[in-house]
């Protein structure tokens, strides 16, 4: 190996471990680079709130969207967590209704697709759905308390 | 007898240079000791092989789809002004890293293959990160496709090397090199430090109440109401949130796992032992709780010296350990042993 070549790998390995160490100690994030904060903090809460997507079906039941196959290429963590920040910003409410639209259009796609089995909707519901954590939990289905957060009917 | 105050203060520098010294070569000997091409040659087969398997199902093209109020790009986006793109040029796009990953397996083209897998990959991986939240499970995939893509990995086990054997009219057998052994350790060192930052944030965040409060058991419970990005494989989770002392002890194993995970470079013993255990530890995150380090675990493949693993498999009676010559798999450990066929 020539001494260029090896100056140079010597360099990536800086880099890799560099630009690591930097995430670690400021506790940030630069994809690929991070500090892995996953399920760091401390849960003390028997409670937690989530949002969730429910599909109204043109009879007007609902369906909750709790599988990754009815929002797919997103799923039940990322897709939440996105609602969430959108709603955290100053024009949310617009945003989110889009997002929803977006996701209504999706769904519906996917079933075309034959990717899901789940009936065609006539509209699209955002919750935010509170859980009491249930020792075997199986209040899955059955939240506490539900808050209807947005709204959008199919064209 | 005391020495004179010229001589004390030569020695300070004198040693400052011996540990510097001693530091480097430690440090080249950890990176560059020759180590064989088919360890890596395999590594390379098995890496992209499974990330191949892995990645064919995934579509990438539906997030060119999204509307605008989705993107939050992550850094890297950002710093290199990179968008989505449409549907049919993601869909292309996809379909050409699919096949870089497929030639990077198999060895043809290997090199320019494998520069591919590791810039498209980058892109494609990268891409839903920029929709509302950062996950983890790909990381080690892009710092190893990058790693690979600047190696010889190509030299052995490929169909690159099977022509060149070929052509050469006779197979001559490749000598061990500085080249074949870094990629290996550079992803070592890569999930070293990920392991690491995983077990420090718990202790930043959580601190000793990760451990022995509620907080795993309620975590386990909470994981399955469908919120993570995978429901878990099984509901052994609620077991275990039921008995408290087990919790506490895989609270324990967990955080002590990731926290130490850094001896594994410099100790053979630490890695007879935390590299399995930080396997266990990935298998019990994917059946207790649901996040899917599938991608992560393959990297696993280049902590199996398969030099050897091949020569005891093909010619186990001339399979012989000699002192005093390196090998890949026992490199940075003492007494070195080297594989002789």
């Amino acid at each position: 190996m020539t001494m260029a070549r090896r100056l140079f790998l010597n360099l990536i390995f800086a880099f890799l471990i560099l630009g690591s160490a930097y995430d670690i100690v400021t506790d940030q994030e630069h994809w690929p680079f991070s500090q892995y904060p996953m399920f760091s903090g401390e849960w003390r809460s028997p409670t937690f709130t989530w949002l969730r997507l429910f599909g109204v079906t043109a009879d007007g039941r609902e369906i909750a969207l709790a599988s990754n196959r009815f929002i797919a290429p997103f799923d039940l963590s990322r897709l939440p967590k996105v609602l969430r920040r959108m709603l955290e910003e100053r024009d949310g409410s617009r945003r989110v209704a889009v997002a929803i639209r977006d996701c209504l259009t999706r769904y519906e796609q996917l079933r075309a697709d034959h990717h899901h089995d789940g009936p065609p909707l006539a509209a699209m519901r955002l919750y935010e759905v509170e859980w009491r954590i249930d020792p075997n939990a199986a209040n899955v289905d059955r939240p506490e308390r539900r808050t209807l957060i947005a709204e959008v009917a199919g064209r | 007898m005391t020495p004179f105050i010229g001589e004390r203060s030569a020695t300070g520098p004198v040693r400052m240079r011996g540990a510097w010294e001693a530091i480097a070569s430690a440090w080249n000997r950890f990176w560059f000791t020759p180590g064989p091409a088919s360890t890596l040659g395999i590594c390379r087969l098995l890496f992209f092989g499974m990330l191949f398997v892995w990645q064919f199902p995934h579509d990438f093209t539906p997030w060119g789809a999204y509307s605008s109020v989705f993107w939050m790009p992550i850094w890297l986006f950002q710093t290199f002004g990179l968008r989505p793109l449409e549907p049919s040029m993601l869909a292309w796009l996809q379909v050409a890293w699919k096949l870089s990953l497929c030639l990077s397996a198999i060895g043809l083209f290997t090199r320019p293959a494998m520069i591919v897998a590791f810039a498209l990959g980058t892109y494609l991986m990268g891409l839903p990160h920029n929709f509302g939240q950062t996950q983890h499970f790909d990381t080690l995939v892009v710092f190893a496709s990058g790693a690979l893509a600047l190696s010889r990995a190509g030299d052995a086990w490929s169909i690159d090397a099977a022509i060149a054997s070929f052509r050469a009219g006779v197979p001559s057998p490749l000598p061990d090199r500085d080249e074949y052994t870094w990629p290996i350790r550079f992803v070592w060192v890569a999930m070293a430090l990920i392991f690491f930052a995983a077990g420090l944030s718990k202790w930043r965040h959580g601190g000793l109440g990760w451990i022995f409060s509620d907080s795993f058991s309620l975590t386990l419970l909470r994981q399955q109401y469908h919120i993570s990005d995978g429901d878990p494989l099984t509901t052994w989770g609620i077991a275990v949130a039921h008995h408290v002392w087990i919790a506490h002890a895989m609270a324990a194993s967990a955080i002590l796992i990731e926290t130490l995970y850094p001896l594994v470079l410099f100790s053979r013993r630490a890695r007879l032992v935390l590299v399995p255990a930080g396997l266990l530890f990935l298998i019990g995150i994917r059946a207790l709780m649901g996040p899917t380090f599938e991608q992560f675990m393959m990297c696993y493949v280049f902590w199996i010296p398969w030099a050897r693993v091949v020569a005891r498999i093909t010619h186990p009676r001339r399979f012989l350990p000699v002192h005093h010559a390196p090998t890949l798999s026992s490199a940075a450990d003492s007494p070195r042993r080297r594989v002789v066929f």
